[in-house]
């Protein structure tokens, strides 16, 4: 699984990176964790507000940092 | 930032200290100047309006509901609509000039085009609550209220002209789809949402308000009081700690260029000579203002810093006008970000947009210093 960070180094963004990367250690999950930081780039999925998280090219959140049940039910909901 | 710039830097710092005459009796003074002004924001306005305006940004950026102002921007939206919610919209949508940009790339590639994108763009910097407030603070409402009256009233008028100037762009982008919403759904109703920030703006006022000090404190707590039973009764913990995390970091970000800021502005009282000020744009006249106007267009000021330094201007004999038109162009033009606009929005556009805004602002220091 792929999933992108979109965002241009705003500090939420910040924050989803490192609620992901703990959640792939603790719960020894395998995905590839992209940071997408062009601007172009971000608008073209018609995100706004950074960060905007993409599972597998499915567009999840806008704006927010989603706390870890929202993150995992997602990411099981993507792998299955 | 490249690394000849770096070395720019560096290289001038050098001279600088290479060749100032810091012995001299100038340098105590100005260093004097600088400390005293540090004393004064840290005394009157740190605690009373900086602290409660951030925890407010802080509150906006947590707890404000976006999307529905982001379908107002959207392709499909009215223009008579998108103009005016693009002016308003940087106090809600943008807190931290960093969240700016996406927005306005998105606004103007996908959502309501170039007009409304470009009065977004403008009015972003000038209309956030922490600016306003302390603009008010320290120089005064009436300032306070011009700026971000002439700063939306440009902007609709900016707007408008590049959307009828470049009225072919907008046709290629008006079927492209648009995510406004998406993010999390907050339990909480807008009466709550709504009294919290009320609250906490209560604070501010009566913090500015000239009150009996036993008065003013058991207000001021009692204010808190509730600001706190909201937080603890209503909220939940993760949104909680969302707010103070924002808050937090809005400090971070803008504090410390804001103490430099402070300090530099003290000693421009005493490095820049009074009749140089005075003869530049010491009258309201259409040269100073287009000096003010040129001059905030290049100069980047970090945000907040623009109010120190337009009050030490001001304290040299600057006139009300030119100061105003400094506002205006100093806020939202900045070498930095013309690089920026030429890159996202092309050349023509970008030296249209940046020329507009200049002589605009140039006019609405005219008429502020006239009126006012």
């Amino acid at each position: 699984m792929i999933i992108r960070i979109l965002g241009n180094g705003c500090s939420k963004c910040k924050a989803v990176e490192r609620r992901l990367l703990a959640l792939r250690l603790d719960q020894g999950l395998s995905f590839e964790l992209q940071k997408v930081t062009d601007l172009d780039e971000i608008v073209k999925y018609g995100v706004m507000m950074t960060p905007g998280l993409v599972l597998d090219g499915t567009l999840r959140s806008v704006g927010t940092v989603p706390n870890d049940n929202q993150l995992l039910s997602w990411i099981k909901e993507t792998s299955a | 930032m490249k690394e000849w710039i770096k070395f720019a830097l560096l290289a001038a710092v050098f001279l600088l200290f290479y060749f100032a005459p810091v012995s001299g009796p100038a340098a105590v003074t100005s260093l004097a100047a600088g400390l005293a002004l540090l004393q004064e924001y840290a005394r009157l306005h740190v605690l009373t309006c900086l602290v409660p305006a951030f925890f407010i940004a802080g509150s906006i950026a947590v707890y404000v509901k976006k999307d529905a102002v982001l379908k107002l921007l959207g392709p499909t939206a009215k223009k008579i609509i998108a103009y005016p919610v693009a002016t308003v919209s940087g106090g809600i949508l943008a807190v931290c000039s960093c969240t700016i940009l996406p927005l306005f790339t998105g606004i103007y590639k996908r959502g309501a085009g170039i007009g409304p994108a470009a009065a977004f763009l403008f009015t972003g910097p000038a209309i956030n609550v922490t600016a306003i407030l302390l603009t008010g603070s320290v120089l005064g409402w009436d300032f306070a209220i011009g700026r971000l009256v002439a700063a939306m009233v440009i902007s609709i008028l900016a707007g408008l002209f590049l959307a009828f100037v470049f009225r072919e762009h907008d046709k290629k982008n008006s079927n492209s789809d648009f995510v406004a919403g998406m993010s999390n759904d907050l339990p909480y109703s807008n009466i709550t949402i709504a009294l919290f920030l009320l609250l906490q703006l209560g604070v501010l006022v009566v913090f500015g308000l000239a009150l009996e000090p036993a008065l003013k404190g058991a207000v001021v707590a009692l204010l808190i009081a509730a600001v706190l039973v909201i937080v603890l009764v209503k909220f939940q913990k993760e949104h909680t700690l969302e707010w103070i995390r924002e808050t937090w970091d809005l400090m971070k970000k803008i504090l410390p260029y804001l103490f430099v800021g402070v300090f530099v502005a003290g000693t421009i009282e005493v490095i820049v000579p009074q009749a140089f000020i005075t003869r530049l744009v010491g009258e309201n006249t259409l040269l100073s203002n287009a000096i003010a106007s040129t001059f905030g267009a290049f100069m980047y000021f970090a945000t907040l810093t623009e109010v120190p330094i337009i009050q030490k201007l001001m304290a040299l004999g600057m006139g009300r006008g030119p100061a105003l038109t400094l506002f205006l162009t100093g806020n939202a033009l900045s070498l930095p970000s013309m690089i920026v606009l030429f890159r996202v929005m092309g050349k023509k556009q970008a030296a249209a947009y940046i020329l507009t805004i200049m002589i605009l602002s140039a006019f609405a220091g005219i008429l502020f210093g006239e009126l006012l």
